[in-house]
């Protein structure tokens, strides 16, 4: 292939999965959250580390660690179904009644396909995310942060296979995470 | 009852002839004023744990009530706790949540103060400030008490409090357990990397209240019971010891702490818990026995939820936490979250309780996020004029509490109620709320402490 | 005035130069910017510093001598 045509399979495949992730967000905000469960592997790792201040120079301390540290989530699909199953309840009073909720995806990245562009099976991808809740009458929430995400090629379509989820805050500004990233 | 809203705090807001507390102490502005002064200022707050500071020079930036406190360990290998605002001007000498250092200097004009917070660097010392300046009378601000207890550090900025083991007083007994290991050895437990900080849109006292024993609000919690904060625990967060143990509310009513607690029957074997992890349920119920054979009676108590008075807050069962409650004006909290496991368990039940803590409790926690929603929602819709008159009913189970509880043989010290029947009381609060308007209202130490007067008049 | 020199990065035994001429050798650097632990090894306003350890100021120090 020349080199054109490498960039062109690429670009197609930075379009499908910012589209797939687009697609994700709606699911979302439309409460769809069977089809949403649908789409995350069954070995899916869902992270979202705490972040410290610390010196320049000291960033690798910066961050909580996955399994041995306190984190915001970390955890796998049975609970994050668990965690749908609980709002299903209508009596999980903190998203009960349920939240708006927007989610924009942005500044979409495509970092590696693996193997190829052309046959991509696995792809990492980063994005922006912002993460509008709002609740009740005037309680809002605005999260601000980054995603690195790892999808699986599934038949036609990709399934989440690792979330790491960055959020820009250090005291969390909101009493609970009860939604989705 | 009605009350105005002009004006701070007053004797009669916290009623416990008739059980009934004001709206107003949750509020009411100048009331949070005055609680700054007369319960943070004076009672021994929690700080962290020695383990976050291991080394000499390492330190933790903590909070005291309103305040942001340097937690270090000096050069000389000393635990030390100082106020986090220079000298000069006020600005906060420390903003990085935690670390290694040599010096703490302040960004503003560069005053430098050692691990032991003496004034060591002031830049033009000699040509602006003529080698005149004292720079002894300018140390970082040092709380005027700190103690280490199994390894967690509390300090008080009142010199006049009493020792913070005679400020424990019986509920030291009760507090062991949080921070031995689960077989019974002394201070076995070790602190989980990271600790959770969030707002909580509520006044620091619904926390602390729930946290003392609302034994009442389970109800709040069915959504989780009902789908399980899993992987592998069945439904109910509840232990199957609930059904054979006798389950108390234990008050320390002179020093305002208190907690719920089981006490499991002499003989009957515990069927174990964690049935779906093997190596979990293995551990706990090795853990059982062992404590049972160290510690007698008291390996039958298993303390469960409680808070030492005002703002520190436990679970010694699993989720096993540190909560402290800071306040941020009276309609806000700041929440720290610190989790502990025993020292020596294997990884992998290390593991699995660090992934159930995660899903139980702070935001993310399927059980405390209907907590904070109930919380902040009731202080929402007391603020109002109207909303301020009408006090809230903490009338349960008024008047079942006994001195000397006694149950096969073994007794008790404080105050107990036994829910085992009765379900639930609001014992544990009025508890809480007595010590509270103590605090309020007694204008030094030698006033709250009452066992020493008590002591003194045996004596006499 | 000299460009002002970042100090938060000179290791020990980097010689710096003061503004009254003196120069120390870097004992310990507390990385925070502002200060650094030294010790004088020429002083021609106030001999008498010279071999004793200081804080010297990172606004006093006007060079840093190549190693
Ligand atoms: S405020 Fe710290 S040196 Fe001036
Ligand atoms: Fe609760």
């Amino acid at each position: 292939m020349s080199d054109r045509d490498d960039r062109f399979v690429e670009m197609l495949l930075t379009h499908e999965i910012a589209q797939f992730l687009y697609r994700e967000a709606e699911l979302l905000d439309e409460r769809r959250y069977e089809a949403w469960l649908a789409l995350l592997s069954d070995d899916i790792r869902y992270w979202m580390p705490m972040r410290r201040n610390v010196k320049f120079g000291e960033e690798s301390r910066e961050f909580t660690r996955e399994i041995t540290d306190i984190n915001w989530f970390d955890e796998g699909k049975e609970t994050l179904t668990r965690r749908v199953r609980q709002i299903e309840t209508g009596i999980h009073w903190a998203e009960e009644p349920v939240s708006r909720i927007a989610h924009l995806v942005t500044n979409v990245q495509l970092i590696e396909a693996m193997p190829s562009a052309a046959e991509a099976r696995e792809v990492s991808v980063k994005c922006r995310f912002l993460i509008y809740r709002n609740r009740v009458e005037t309680e809002t929430d605005i999260l601000v942060g980054k995603r690195e995400d790892l999808l699986r090629r599934d038949g036609d379509d990709w399934k989440i296979a690792r979330r790491k989820i960055i959020l820009d805050q250090n005291v969390l500004l909101s009493k609970n995470l009860t939604f989705f990233f | 009852m009605a009350t105005a809203h002009v004006g701070g705090y007053r004797p009669g807001l916290v009623d416990l002839k008739t059980g009934q507390i004001s709206r107003e102490i949750f509020v009411n502005e100048d009331i949070y004023a005055e609680e700054q002064e007369r319960v943070f200022a004076r009672a021994w707050l929690y700080v962290g744990h020695e383990s976050q500071v291991p080394n000499p020079g390492d330190f933790f930036v903590s909070g005291m009530g309103e305040e942001s406190v340097i937690l270090t360990r000096d050069r000389a290998g000393q635990v030390r706790v100082f106020l986090n605002s220079c000298r000069h001007r006020g600005m906060k000498v420390c903003r990085y949540d935690e670390g290694n250092t040599t010096v703490f200097t302040c960004p503003y004009h560069g005053w430098s103060y050692g691990t032991d917070g003496r004034l060591v660097g002031v830049p033009y010392f000699r040509e602006a400030y003529h080698s005149q300046l004292d720079r002894l009378q300018w140390g970082l601000v040092e709380v005027a008490q700190t103690c280490v207890h199994k390894g967690t550090v509390w300090a008080t900025w009142d010199k006049d409090a009493p020792p913070f083991l005679e400020y424990l007083g019986d509920f030291a007994r009760y507090l062991d357990q949080m921070f031995d290991s689960w077989d019974g050895s002394d201070g076995g437990t070790e602190i989980l990397g990271g600790v959770q900080k969030w707002l909580v849109p509520s006044n620091w006292k619904f926390p602390a209240e729930n946290f003392s024993g609302d034994s009442y609000h389970n109800i709040s919690h069915r959504s989780v019971d009902m789908v399980g904060a899993g992987p592998s625990g069945s439904g109910r967060r509840d232990m199957p010891e609930l059904n054979l143990a006798r389950k108390l509310h234990i008050a320390i009513p002179d020093r305002g702490h208190q907690t719920t607690a089981y006490l499991l029957p002499r003989e009957v074997e515990v069927p174990a818990g964690y049935q779906h992890s093997p190596v979990v349920s293995d551990y706990f119920k090795k853990c059982e026995e062992a404590r049972r054979q160290q510690r007698g009676d008291w390996g039958r108590l298993i303390t469960l939820v409680g808070e030492v008075f005002p703002s520190m807050a436990f679970l010694a069962r699993q989720p096993r936490t540190i909560a402290v409650w800071h306040p941020r004006g009276p309609h806000q909290t700041e929440v720290w979250r610190w989790f502990l496991v025993d020292k020596n368990a294997p990884q992998d039940v290390k593991n699995f309780l660090r992934d159930y803590y995660i899903r139980y409790s702070g935001p993310a926690g399927m059980t405390e996020q209907d907590d904070m929603e109930n919380w902040g929602y009731a202080h929402k819709a007391s603020r109002g004029t109207i909303a301020r008159r009408y006090s809230y009913s903490y009338e349960q189970g008024m008047g079942t509490e006994v001195d000397n509880y006694e149950w096969e043989g073994f007794s008790l010290p404080g105050s107990v109620t036994d829910l085992t029947q009765a379900k639930s009381s609001e014992h544990n609060l009025r508890n809480l709320y007595r010590r509270w308007a103590e605090f309020m209202e007694a204008s030094d130490w030698d006033e709250l402490a009452s066992w020493r007067r008590a002591q003194r008049a045996a004596a006499e | 005035m000299s460009d002002p020199i970042n100090v938060r990065t000179l290791p020990p035994g980097t010689r710096i130069v003061t503004a009254d001429g003196a120069v120390a050798e870097i004992v310990s650097n507390p990385a925070d910017g502002v200060w650094l632990f030294a010790r004088y090894v020429e002083s021609p306003s106030d001999p008498a510093l010279v071999g004793q350890e200081d804080m010297i100021f990172a606004q006093d120090v006007v060079e840093v001598r190549p190693t």
